[in-house]
């Protein structure tokens, strides 16, 4: 390999067909005399714009279009040398790094000399020690491309944000699953918006069998096993449900404040005293039939309960989960939109609750579409306020035009997995930690199951992992309408005629 | 518009239509390749600046002087029938730098022929040979020896017509090859069939000629660019009013001695588009046979822009292109261990954008 040419942050490698050099592959550029060396990833590989080839090519074209055959007598043989030239090929590598000794520094102000520079492959290994990706708290991702395990370490997604994206079906929710068991070891308290029960068998192996992780997997499904009671509710809490899932007008709200604070004072916090106290507020009949409007919504989400007895599950699966590490499912599979956002809004509410009265350290927040359930506001709260609560967030999607801007800026690391559409390239490739050109080009040739793993985590390396198996149960397989069908559509007979329908009929 | 579509098959290495084949490769010219390429390693070597290739061009050696003005033109019916096979031959050479003691040039040869409707080839080369002022004559004396033994010894060409002598050797012998190994087919030639030259003995044509016709083939050779004139004109520009396909006999050519003209010239307007050429045709066979000949390569060969195919692919199968030098100069670079260095072009240095470059060589 020889260097080409250094443009801004991107530099060209000449690279032969010998030498086996594929995107996402890392370079080290050393120079001796300098004592320093670049560390570049390739990102392109192209072929290298050689003198006639187009020649050579149209050559052997007539005007048929197809190749003439014929025989060459290459006593010299020169037919390797000259496919040689034709096959070498160009890489276009980002610089990432300078190395100057075992010191890693993002600068890239110097030129490596073109004549004097040696180019080799930089083993991934290699390039994780110099880059310190490790630590006393490991998480292995997968394999790389050269068959070495990617570790990384639990501390940086510790206060963190994180995104986890890629097309459907290619393995985005086994990624977060990975991490949420990963994280579970270290005794983390993890909450899961499960939007479609995928996380539900957390707690199994595939055969169904309980696996290690069993008594610290709770599941909670709104009106079933995870209720509220009106008692428990704060009337902040209460009235961000009213106003941002239900859209309750300010001057019902004022009027709900009111109600909620007389029935405190009386202690009869219930749904049928709430019920009873709207019918006879004195107020304006336009704010009383707002007020019942949501009034019955609350009552119909089933969420809700007069019994305290049975409204004290989510405290006790995060309290038993702060002792020895747990994840806390919230099954949204079968709960309505308005439904999802009530439980959200409940749930965010409540951790920031426990947070600020320290009787919660910190939660690893896994949100799986978020966009579906999670208010407009939430969004820079989740980037700005929520941090300092001790909510570290990770987004799940195949929609990345639905995370907001700002939140792929202040990402602090990306699991991106394939996706093909430009216009989804684009939106991710606005992400701080990386260059829109490494996003683009190696993202669109993921094969399934292998993620770029962008920032914090891989020192700002990107590197591409395929991720490992876990033995969990599968939860989130989509229903098939064919399945089995096909042996029985072997037996059948073809179609009969129209003509002997009429008959038969 | 429909546009034929010829099938390309698989064509086996020497798939003539007859089964006694000369198969005898150019074994001097390997030998010498090798012999002469011995004598470079570890040399410096540099590299051309402006690679200029040189496609061997019969270059029309004939000095024009009066002849005949033609009566009438001759018109043309294409004969597929009976099929015919058409063979075309070219050489090209090229100069890949230069040592401290000489240059080192390559020289390919290529035969193009079409049966039925497929083309196929056989590319011979490249050789490359590093020529120096010691090994010359020594060199081209060999060569000429080894494939035409009834040649007299020759004076041996200079420095700067080495490249194109030597690729003119190995078209004789890949001609006198062809028209040994095909019979009752049409032989293209690339440029003329004037004799008496350096580099085309008139006995050395004469006998290739011969050689053909005894196989019942037809030579015809096309010049790209004459300079022959009728009127002051160009005698391919000269009759525009003729309609192609048609043949323009220019009889009477008193071509000066010691050239002879082995072949009648005609100018060939074959297709429309005002594409004329000048063609020589064998001119030991009759007339009626010669007209007939160029019948059959119409019925028998695409013709486009007026020029045969088959003689358009030999021409661009055996030129260099740009990625094969880088190749061939690799191949140097690596088996011979010769270092490259990189001279100054001293008429880009002294006169910059003015300055011809490299091949605006001292006539020495």
């Amino acid at each position: 390999m020889r260097l080409y040419r250094k443009e801004g942050n991107i530099i060209e490698i000449l690279s032969f067909p010998n030498e086996s050099v594929e995107k996402g592959d890392y370079l080290l550029i050393e120079d001796g005399e300098a004592q320093k060396a670049l560390i570049a990833q390739v990102i392109d590989v192209q072929f290298a714009n050689i003198p006639g080839v187009l020649e050579e090519l149209l050559r052997s074209l007539p005007d048929g279009g197809g190749i003439i055959q014929g025989e060459d007598v290459d006593p010299l043989e020169i037919a390797p040398h000259i496919t040689y030239i034709q096959d070498s090929r160009l890489l276009i590598c980002k610089i990432r790094a300078t190395l100057e000794g075992e010191h890693l520094s993002p600068s890239t102000s110097w030129l490596p000399s073109r004549s004097q520079s040696s180019v080799k492959k930089l083993p991934i290994p290699m390039l994780l020690k110099l880059a310190r990706v490790n630590g006393n708290l490991p998480i292995t991702l997968g394999v790389t491309k050269e068959n070495s395990l990617l570790t990384i370490d639990a501390t940086s997604l510790d206060g963190r944000l994180n995104i986890i994206t890629g097309k459907k079906e290619t393995g985005k929710s086994h990624l977060s699953k990975l991490l949420i068991t990963s994280l579970l070891q270290y005794k983390a308290v993890v909450i899961v918006l499960d939007l479609n029960g995928e996380y539900t068998g957390l707690g199994f192996t595939s055969d169904g069998k309980r696996n290690a992780y069993f008594n610290r997997i709770h599941v909670l499904t709104p009106s079933q096993n995870f209720k509220v009671a009106l008692k428990q509710l704060h009337l902040n809490v209460i009235l961000n449900i009213l106003i941002h899932a239900l859209h309750l007008p300010g001057t019902s709200t004022r009027e709900f404040r009111r109600i909620w604070q007389f029935l405190k004072d009386k202690g009869c916090l219930t749904l049928h005293e709430l019920g009873e106290a709207i019918r006879n507020w004195n107020c304006n009949q336009n704010v009383r039939d707002a007020l019942f409007s949501r009034y019955y919504a609350l009552v119909n989400s089933g969420f809700f309960t007069d019994n305290v007895a049975e409204a004290n599950l989510l405290e006790e699966c995060l309290f038993k989960a702060r002792e020895e590490g747990g994840a806390v499912i919230i099954n949204l599979r079968n709960t309505s939109p308005i439904d999802r956002q009530i439980v959200v809004e409940y749930l965010l509410g409540k951790l920031v609750e426990l947070l600020t009265s320290w009787r919660l350290k910190a939660v690893f927040l896994f949100a799986e579409e978020a966009h579906l359930y999670l208010r407009e506001t939430y969004w820079d709260d989740i980037v700005t306020r929520m941090r300092h609560f001790g909510i570290f967030t990770t987004f799940i999607t195949n929609q990345p035009d639905t995370i907001r801007e700002s939140i792929y800026r202040q990402a602090d690391n990306i699991f991106l997995f394939n996706f093909t559409n430009e216009h989804d390239l684009e939106v991710v490739s606005r992400a701080a930690r990386v260059d829109a050109e490494t996003v683009k080009s190696i993202a669109r040739d993921l094969p399934p199951h292998h993620c770029l793993v962008l920032g914090k985590v891989v020192r700002d390396f990107p590197i591409v992992v395929k991720v490992r198996a876990i033995d969990v149960k599968t939860m989130g397989e989509t229903r098939l309408f064919f399945t089995g069908v096909q042996a029985e559509s072997m037996n059948q007979t073809s179609p009969v005629s129209l003509y002997s329908v009429e008959e038969n009929s | 518009m429909v546009i034929e579509q010829y099938t390309i098959t698989t064509t086996p290495k020497y798939n003539f239509p007859q089964n006694t084949i000369d198969t005898s490769l150019p074994q001097r010219f390997i030998e010498l390749s090798l012999y002469s390429l011995k004598h470079v390693q570890n040399q410096a070597i540099q590299i051309k600046q402006q690679i200029q290739q040189n496609p061997f061009n019969n270059q029309e050696t004939l000095v024009a002087s009066q002849f005949t003005p033609p009566t009438q033109a001759i018109p043309l019916n294409p004969k597929p029938e009976p099929p015919t096979t058409i063979a075309a031959v070219d050489t090209s050479s090229i100069k890949l730098g230069e040592t401290n003691k000489g240059i080192i040039i390559a020289i390919r040869g290529t035969t193009v022929w079409k049966q039925a409707k497929n083309y196929a080839y056989l590319r011979v080369g490249p050789f490359i040979f590093h020529i120096t002022e010691d090994n010359l004559q020594e060199v081209y004396n060999t060569l000429l020896k080894a494939y035409f033994p009834e040649q007299s010894h020759q004076l041996s060409p200079g420095f700067i017509q080495i490249p194109t002598r030597m690729a003119n050797l190995l078209e004789k012998w890949l001609q006198a090859s062809l028209v040994k190994t095909i019979s009752n087919g049409i032989i293209l030639f690339d440029g003329s069939l004037t004799a008496g030259t350096a580099d085309t003995p008139t006995q050395q044509l004469k006998e290739i000629l011969a050689a053909a016709r005894s196989m019942g083939n037809t030579v015809l050779a096309f010049t790209k660019v004459t300079t022959l004139r009728f009127n002051g004109c160009l005698i391919t520009e000269a009759f525009p009013a003729y309609k192609p396909p048609c043949l323009i006999e220019v009889a009477n050519i008193k071509p000066k001695p010691p050239l002879t003209l082995l072949g009648e010239v005609y100018v060939a307007k074959l297709a429309r588009g005002n594409y004329a050429f000048r063609l020589d045709v064998d001119r030991e066979l009759p007339a009626q046979k010669r007209i007939e000949a160029v019948e059959r390569l119409l019925g028998n060969d695409l013709i486009m822009q007026g020029y045969p195919e088959t003689l358009r692919l030999a021409h661009i199968l055996c030129t260099f292109t740009a990625n094969e030098v880088i190749a061939m100069q690799h191949f140097i670079q690596q088996r011979y261990r010769l270092k490259i260095i990189d001279r100054p072009d001293m008429h880009r240095l002294l006169f910059g954008p003015f300055g011809k470059g490299e091949s605006h060589h001292e006539a020495i």
